[in-house]
């Protein structure tokens, strides 16, 4: 009976022995972190590193997904310790803090065995741009590429005797739509709410402003092009036909639309998969057009989507960084990128390969009009970033709530202007 | 041989001493490390600006320079001072009645403590994504069965109301659990005795019940009171930040959470975490001086 504790302590100790070992890699492989933040997108990664390590057995790829508010968390404190995942997703928001500070491996020389002009002969200008540092150099090979897309309920214009919304739309032709739906079955019309990417940034490159300048430097919020497209945008919630902000506060576009409480909405075509999965029961129902165009634009063809797009990024100092390099850059050839697209995780950046995305679509008793995604990509706007944003972007929503509440609109846009200005005269 | 014997003693003395050293070793060394170091790095950090990837320049006041002008934070701290007035003494009154009820001679008293201690194992998150529907405004229940249309999120003045229910729902059954182990060390000689005296309950409970029960209830206050001024996922939950009422609501903890990793601004966000942490001090220095005047640590 005494001797029983001894035992139980000997076995845990073997126990804890046995795990230990089980954490280092015995078998002579080169085992490899591959860290990304969407859940959705883990199938379509895995079999990208399966093909990968099927042409080198001597490689394993562990693929492990965090939630995208600790991904970033967790990826600048593992930079700070310099224990980077060998390799993983970069976003738009980010590449530049990281890259700037020389976190990440510069990849512009990856592919010049193969073919000095690789980037530019296969990914567009906006790709490349999205994975660049600002020193116009290469810190990641992109991934996907998105944009932005008008959700609309078919339903609801039929029932209000409303053409679907097409490529010869324009903000007139929304409002108008917007407001016989309402007379006639009482549901909202399109659903203006604060948000950049899916809101007023397109407004605002339609109609020929912007949020950075060319050089990708000083603010636009006072130009006037770029604070009538704003105006524009928010005043659609004085109308009854849309929600207020108080409301989208507590229900999202995305859910009032797939309760069938709204026509429209902007969304972005990385969701439209989990959204055809996630609402089955109205599969059929809704579609896709491209956005408006701006009736009446300051400059330009009133025509813009915005457009972002991932890359796929190796620490600088990291230990397996030249076999991390290597599966990187299969990753940037069309077969891992037709992979990528056929598994529906997005549609990929590598020009000629996008529709294979549509394959995911297939599996659904109603095709998407998808056409409408690929064609956008001619009225493509950069996602808007540059290397002081991050200092400033978290103030944006807050200044938008100030006017949204009644605040003055021309004082809350100098008050960004000046805000987002202080930082470029400062560095 | 006394002088020996004196020795002796204290060198055993000393030894048992090293014992106690050692045995308190871990807990020590566990504060200095996981405490007490990250709080002088967090003082160092707030008088630094954050550069990037844990690299810092030494910029002295300017982050409480900064701080002390900007009107957000006075907001923030108000809020915090105003969020604490809501859910302390009005969850402590409601703990205790719990923690009397559960005391009391029921049916199901095991199953009633279960159930009053369940919100203290639900995850916070999960909790709060089902109250942002309770309340919701256009579709949820308590709208329904009220027949109003009060915007419990969104409207600045009621939103703190909000958090402040749904802080003094999740926090009740751990503090009456704490309570009802403070109920349960009152002798009950004294009840039998008050009955023959023929005092009322109500007697009862003034002159036995809330001077025997006031050590636990001080301890639960100033608990109560912390984690009150630190209150920030539930807010996080609850109000996000293109709620109209952001502002009415926003404590300094959620402030700090911004300029520290959503902003990056990890000096500024340094400096808020030291002023909180100079409320915390100062709110229970006056508990502790306050505590004379009502805890009874006669037994």
């Amino acid at each position: 009976m005494k001797r029983f504790p001894r035992v139980t302590a000997l076995a845990l100790a073997l126990t804890l022995l046995l795990s230990l070992s089980g954490c280092g890699a015995s078998d002579g492989k080169t085992h490899l972190k591959f860290q990304i933040w969407d859940v959705n997108q883990r199938d379509g990664m895995q079999a990208m590193c399966d093909a990968y390590t099927a042409k080198n057995p001597d490689v394993v790829i562990d693929v492990q997904v965090t939630s995208w508010s600790e991904y970033w968390t967790k990826l600048e404190a593992a930079a700070e310790s310099n224990t980077l995942p060998d390799l993983f997703w970069m976003h738009t928001n980010q590449i530049l803090y990281y890259a700037d500070f020389g976190m990440l491996a510069d990849v512009t020389d990856l592919y010049d065995d193969v073919d000095p002009d690789f980037y530019t002969n296969h990914y567009s200008e906006i790709s490349i741009g999205n994975a660049s540092g600002t020193d116009g150099r290469m810190y990641g090979v992109p991934k996907d590429k998105d944009n932005v897309v008008l959700v609309y309920n078919k339903e609801m214009f039929d029932a209000a005797k409303v053409p679907y919304p097409d490529e010869t739309w324009t903000w007139d032709d929304m409002t108008e739509a917007s407001q016989k739906i309402y007379d006639e079955t009482g549901k909202y019309g399109y659903m203006a709410y604060s948000d950049e990417q899916l809101g007023y940034w397109n407004f605002v490159y339609q109609n020929g402003g912007y949020i950075l300048d060319e050089n990708n430097q000083y603010a636009g919020y006072t130009q006037p092009a770029t604070s009538e497209a704003i105006k524009y945008y928010v005043d659609l919630q004085k109308n009854d036909w849309c929600p207020t902000q108080a409301y989208f506060a507590e229900t999202s576009p995305g859910t009032a639309f797939f309760s069938e409480i709204g026509a429209m909405f902007f969304e972005g075509s990385w969701n439209l998969l989990a959204s055809m999965q996630n609402y089955p029961n109205l599969v059929g129902k809704w579609d896709i057009a491209p956005l408006p165009a701006c009736p009446n634009p300051k400059s330009g063809s009133g025509r813009a989507t915005i457009s972002n797009g991932l890359c796929y990024a190796v620490g600088a100092h990291s230990k397996t960084r030249e076999i991390a390099l290597d599966v990187v850059k299969f990753f940037g050839t069309e077969e891992a990128q037709r992979i990528q697209g056929e598994s529906g995780a997005a549609i990929p950046a590598y020009l000629g390969t996008e529709e294979s995305w549509s394959t995911a679509f297939q599996g659904f008793d109603y095709m998407l009009d998808l056409d409408v995604c690929y064609d956008q990509f001619d009225d493509a706007i950069q996602y808007v970033n540059s290397a002081t944003r991050r200092k400033w972007t978290s103030i944006v929503p807050e200044v938008m709530t100030h006017i949204y509440n009644g605040g003055d609109f021309d004082e809350n846009m100098a008050y960004l202007q000046n805000l987002a200005d202080s930082y470029v005269t400062s560095d | 041989m006394n002088k020996g014997a004196m020795t002796k003693l204290s060198a055993a003395a000393r030894r048992e001493e090293n014992w106690g050293w050692i045995m308190v070793a871990p807990t020590i060394i566990g504060l200095l490390v996981l405490n007490l170091w990250p709080f002088v790095q967090t003082l160092y950090t707030s008088f630094c600006e954050h550069l990037g990837f844990g690299h810092y320049r030494f910029i002295g006041l300017q982050n409480y320079i900064n701080m002390f002008q900007n009107a957000e934070f006075w907001r923030a701290t108000w809020n915090t001072i105003y969020f604490c007035i809501l859910t302390v003494p009005l969850g402590l009154f409601l703990s205790l009645l719990v923690a009397m009820l559960l005391n009391a001679k029921i049916k199901g008293k095991g199953f009633f403590r279960t159930v009053f201690f369940l919100p203290m194992v639900c995850a916070p998150a999960a909790v709060t994504m089902v109250w942002r529907w309770i309340f919701n405004a256009e579709y949820g229940i308590l709208n329904q069965l009220l027949g109003t249309h009060i915007n419990w999120i969104t409207d600045s003045k009621v939103v703190m109301i909000t958090c402040a229910i749904v802080a003094i729902w999740s926090n009740i059954g751990y503090d009456a659990v704490l309570l009802l182990a403070g109920l349960q060390n009152i002798s009950k000689s004294y009840y039998e005795a008050a009955n023959i005296d023929g005092a009322s309950k109500t007697t009862q409970f003034f002159q036995i019940t809330l001077p025997m029960v006031s050590p636990t209830l001080f301890v639960v206050m100033i608990m109560r009171l912390m984690s009150s001024v630190k209150v920030y996922d539930l807010i996080y939950m609850m109000v996000e930040d293109t709620n109209p009422a952001v502002t009415s609501v926003q404590s300094l903890m959620y402030l700090f959470y911004r300029s520290s990793f959503v902003a990056g601004d990890r000096g500024y966000g340094s400096a808020i975490v030291i002023w909180t942490v100079l409320l915390i001090g100062v709110v229970t220095i006056f508990q502790f001086i306050g505590q004379k005047k009502w805890v009874n640590y006669d037994v």
